[in-house]
C-alpha cells in the first residue's frame, strides 16, 4: 500500500513538473522583461530585483509594436467576420438543399483542406502582385479568408445538418422570407458552431506568419508575428527588450485563452478532429 | 431534412449563397495551383522575361540534392514529432485519466496553452532557451556542474534536427493530449473496473484496453501531425533559418529562399508542385495505412 501511495505521489509530481515546463518558458520571458540588459547578463534566470517598466515604455513609445498590433487586430476581426458570414451562407445551403452539383461543390471545398498552403506561396505572390493587390490594408484578408473557408464550411454544414429543420418550415409556412429565415432563425441556432469557427480562425489568423511575410512589405501594414522578426533585427543584443515585445504581443491572446480556455480547447479540437 | 430546389427563386438564392464562398476560395486556393503549374514550365526570375523550357525544372528538381535533403529533414522531423508529441501525449493522457491525479482541469488548460501561441513566439522563446550564454538550458547545466555539456545548441549541424524538434514537441503535446483524452472519455468505465478486478496493472490497461479502443483517434492525431510537419516553416525560419549551413533546411523554407532570395520563380514553382505531390502522397499514404473511413457517408 505504501508503495502504491509513493507511486501516486510520483505521478502527481511528474504532472506538476510537466505543467510547469509548459508555462515556464513564457513565465521566464515575462519576468525577464522587467530586467535591464545589464541585470539579465549578470544572471539570466534570477528574478528581477525591482519592477522596471522602462522596457514596456520603450516598446510602446519608440517602436512600431502598437502599430503592428492594430494591424493584426484589424486583420483578425475582419477575416473572422467575413469567414463566418460567407461560410455560413454556403454551409447552410449545402446542408439544407438538394440540387445538382451539391456533392461536387462540397467536395471541391473540402479538397482545400488537403492542400499545403506553403506549396502556393510563389503563385499566390505572383498572382496578387500582378493584380496590384499586395501591400494594401486588405491584402492579407484575401488568403486568410480563402484558406479559412474549407474547414469552416465543413463544420457549419455538418452542424446544421444535425439540427432539425422544423423551425424553418414553420417560418416558411408563416411566409417568412428566405433571407429573414436565414439570419433570424438559423443563424442563432447555429451560434455554437459559429463560435467554434470564430475561435479556430481567430488563432489561425492572429498567429499566421508566412503570408504576412511575403505579401506585405510596407512597415505600416506589418502584423505582429512578422513585426517580431523585424524587432529582432533591430535589437539583437537587447534580450529583455525583445522579451518585452514578445509579452506585449502575446498578452491579448493569452488573456483571452485563460478566460475562455474550456470553450477554446473544445472548439479547436472539434475542428481538428473533424477536419 | 433536405429541401429540393425546385423553384427558380430558390435556385437563385442557393446560387447567391454559394457565390461568395466559391469565388474567394477558387481565387485563393485553386487558381494559384494552376498558376504554379504554368510558371513551373518557365525559366523565370520574376521579371518580364519568361522562357518556356518544358519540364526542365522538374528534371532539375529530381536531381536537386538540396531539395531532397530538405525533404529528408521534413521526414525526420515528422517521425520524431509523431513519437514525441503523440507518444508522450498518450502516456500523459493515460495517467491523467486515472483517479489519483489531482488538479486535472488545471493540467489540461496549462498543457494546451503552448499550442495557442504563435510559432514565431515559440521559435523566439526557444532560441532564448537554447542561447549559449544566457539560455535556460546552459544556465541549469552549469548550475549543476555539467559545464562540459553546455553548448551552442542551435549551432551543431549533427544534432540540429533533434534540437529543433524539442520546441515542436513542447508546443503540441497538450494539443494531442486533449484529442486523446476526448477519445478516452468515451470509453465505458466498467471495462476498466472489470480489468482492475482481474488484476490488470495500469500499464496493461493503457496498452491492452485503451490503445485499441482509441485507435481511430490516434490515427487522426498521427495524420494531423504528419500534415503539420510536412509544412513546417515558421519555427525553423525564426530559430535557425535553415542553418547552420543547410542542416536544418525544410521544404517550405527552401521554396521561400529560392523565390525571394534567389529569384528563381520558375524553379520555385516546380518545387511547390513537388511539395504538393509529396505532401499529398505522404498524407494520403498514411491515411490508407491507418485505414480510417474519413469520408462520412453522404446521401447525395
Amino acid at each position: 500500500m505504501i508503495g502504491k501511495k509513493i507511486l501516486r505521489v510520483i505521478c502527481n509530481l511528474i504532472f506538476i513538473i510537466f505543467s510547469f515546463t509548459c508555462v515556464f518558458p513564457i513565465v521566464w520571458i515575462f519576468y525577464s522583461s522587467f530586467k535591464t540588459q545589464a541585470e539579465f547578463m549578470q544572471s539570466s534566470v534570477a528574478l528581477p530585483k525591482a519592477l522596471d517598466f522602462s522596457n514596456y515604455i520603450n516598446v510602446f513609445t519608440s517602436t512600431s509594436m502598437p502599430k503592428y498590433m492594430l494591424n493584426s487586430a484589424r486583420n483578425t476581426l475582419l477575416s473572422v467576420a467575413v469567414i463566418i458570414i460567407v461560410a455560413f451562407l454556403a454551409g447552410y445551403v449545402l446542408s439544407r438543399y438538394k440540387f445538382r452539383g451539391r456533392a461536387a461543390i462540397y467536395n471541391y471545398f473540402i479538397m482545400g483542406m488537403l492542400i499545403p498552403i506553403h506549396a502556393l506561396l510563389v503563385p499566390m505572390y505572383v498572382q496578387l502582385n500582378e493584380m496590384g493587390l499586395t501591400n494594401h490594408w486588405y491584402t492579407l484578408l484575401i488568403p486568410y479568408i480563402g484558406f479559412g473557408l474549407p474547414i469552416s464550411i465543413m463544420l457549419i454544414e455538418s452542424y446544421i445538418s444535425s439540427i432539425p429543420g422544423e423551425l424553418e418550415e414553420a417560418a416558411a409556412i408563416d411566409g417568412c422570407s428566405f433571407a429573414r429565415t436565414l439570419f433570424q432563425i438559423v443563424f442563432p441556432l447555429a451560434s455554437p458552431i459559429l463560435a467554434t469557427v470564430a475561435i479556430i480562425q481567430f488563432f489561425a489568423v492572429w498567429n499566421e506568419f508566412t503570408f504576412a511575410l511575403i505579401l506585405v512589405n510596407n512597415d505600416n501594414l506589418r502584423t505582429v508575428p512578422v513585426g517580431l522578426t523585424m524587432f529582432k533585427g533591430a535589437y539583437t543584443v537587447d534580450y529583455p527588450r525583445m522579451m518585452t515585445g514578445i509579452i506585449v504581443t502575446m498578452l491579448p491572446v493569452m488573456i483571452l485563452y485563460f478566460i475562455f480556455s474550456k470553450r477554446i480547447i473544445e472548439g479547436m479540437v472539434a475542428g481538428a478532429v473533424k477536419g | 431534412m433536405k429541401k429540393i430546389a425546385d423553384r427558380r427563386g430558390t435556385r437563385l438564392a442557393i446560387f447567391l449563397c454559394l457565390l461568395p464562398a466559391l469565388a474567394i476560395y477558387t481565387y485563393v486556393v485553386i487558381v494559384p495551383i494552376i498558376g504554379a503549374f504554368r510558371y513551373s514550365l518557365f525559366n523565370w526570375s520574376g521579371g518580364p522575361n519568361m522562357k518556356y523550357i518544358g519540364l526542365k525544372n522538374y528534371q532539375m528538381l529530381l536531381k536537386d540534392k538540396n531539395f531532397w535533403a530538405a525533404f529528408l529533414n521534413n521526414l525526420k522531423i515528422t517521425i520524431l514529432c509523431v513519437f514525441g508529441q503523440i507518444g508522450i501525449a498518450f502516456i500523459f493522457s493515460a495517467m491523467l485519466s486515472s483517479r489519483f491525479i489531482k488538479l486535472k482541469k488545471l493540467h489540461r488548460v496549462v498543457a494546451y496553452f503552448p499550442s495557442t501561441i504563435s510559432a514565431v513566439v515559440v521559435g523566439f522563446a526557444w532560441s532564448f532557451i537554447f542561447n549559449y550564454d544566457y539560455g535556460l538550458i546552459n544556465v541549469i547545466l552549469r548550475a549543476v556542474g555539467l559545464n562540459d555539456w553546455a553548448q551552442a545548441w542551435l549551432n551543431n549541424p549533427d544534432t540540429i534536427i533533434g534540437v529543433v524538434c524539442i520546441p515542436l514537441i513542447w508546443q503540441y503535446i497538450g494539443y494531442y493530449m486533449v484529442i486523446i483524452m476526448a477519445a478516452m472519455s468515451s470509453i465505458d468505465p466498467s471495462i476498466y473496473e472489470m480489468a482492475e478486478l482481474d488484476g490488470a496493472s495500469g500499464v496493461q490497461r493503457a496498452l491492452k484496453i485503451t490503445l485499441p479502443l482509441i485507435k481511430n483517434s490516434i490515427g487522426v492525431a498521427v495524420m494531423l501531425c504528419i500534415a503539420g510537419n510536412m509544412k513546417i516553416f515558421d519555427h525553423i525560419y525564426v530559430m535557425t533559418n535553415g542553418g547552420p549551413g543547410t542542416s536544418s533546411m525544410v521544404m517550405a523554407l527552401q521554396v521561400y529562399k529560392t523565390t525571394f532570395v534567389k529569384n528563381q520563380f520558375g524553379y520555385a514553382s516546380a518545387m511547390s508542385i513537388g511539395i504538393l505531390i509529396l505532401s499529398l502522397a505522404i498524407v494520403g499514404g498514411s491515411r490508407v495505412l491507418i485505414n480510417r473511413p474519413w469520408r462520412k457517408e453522404r446521401d447525395f
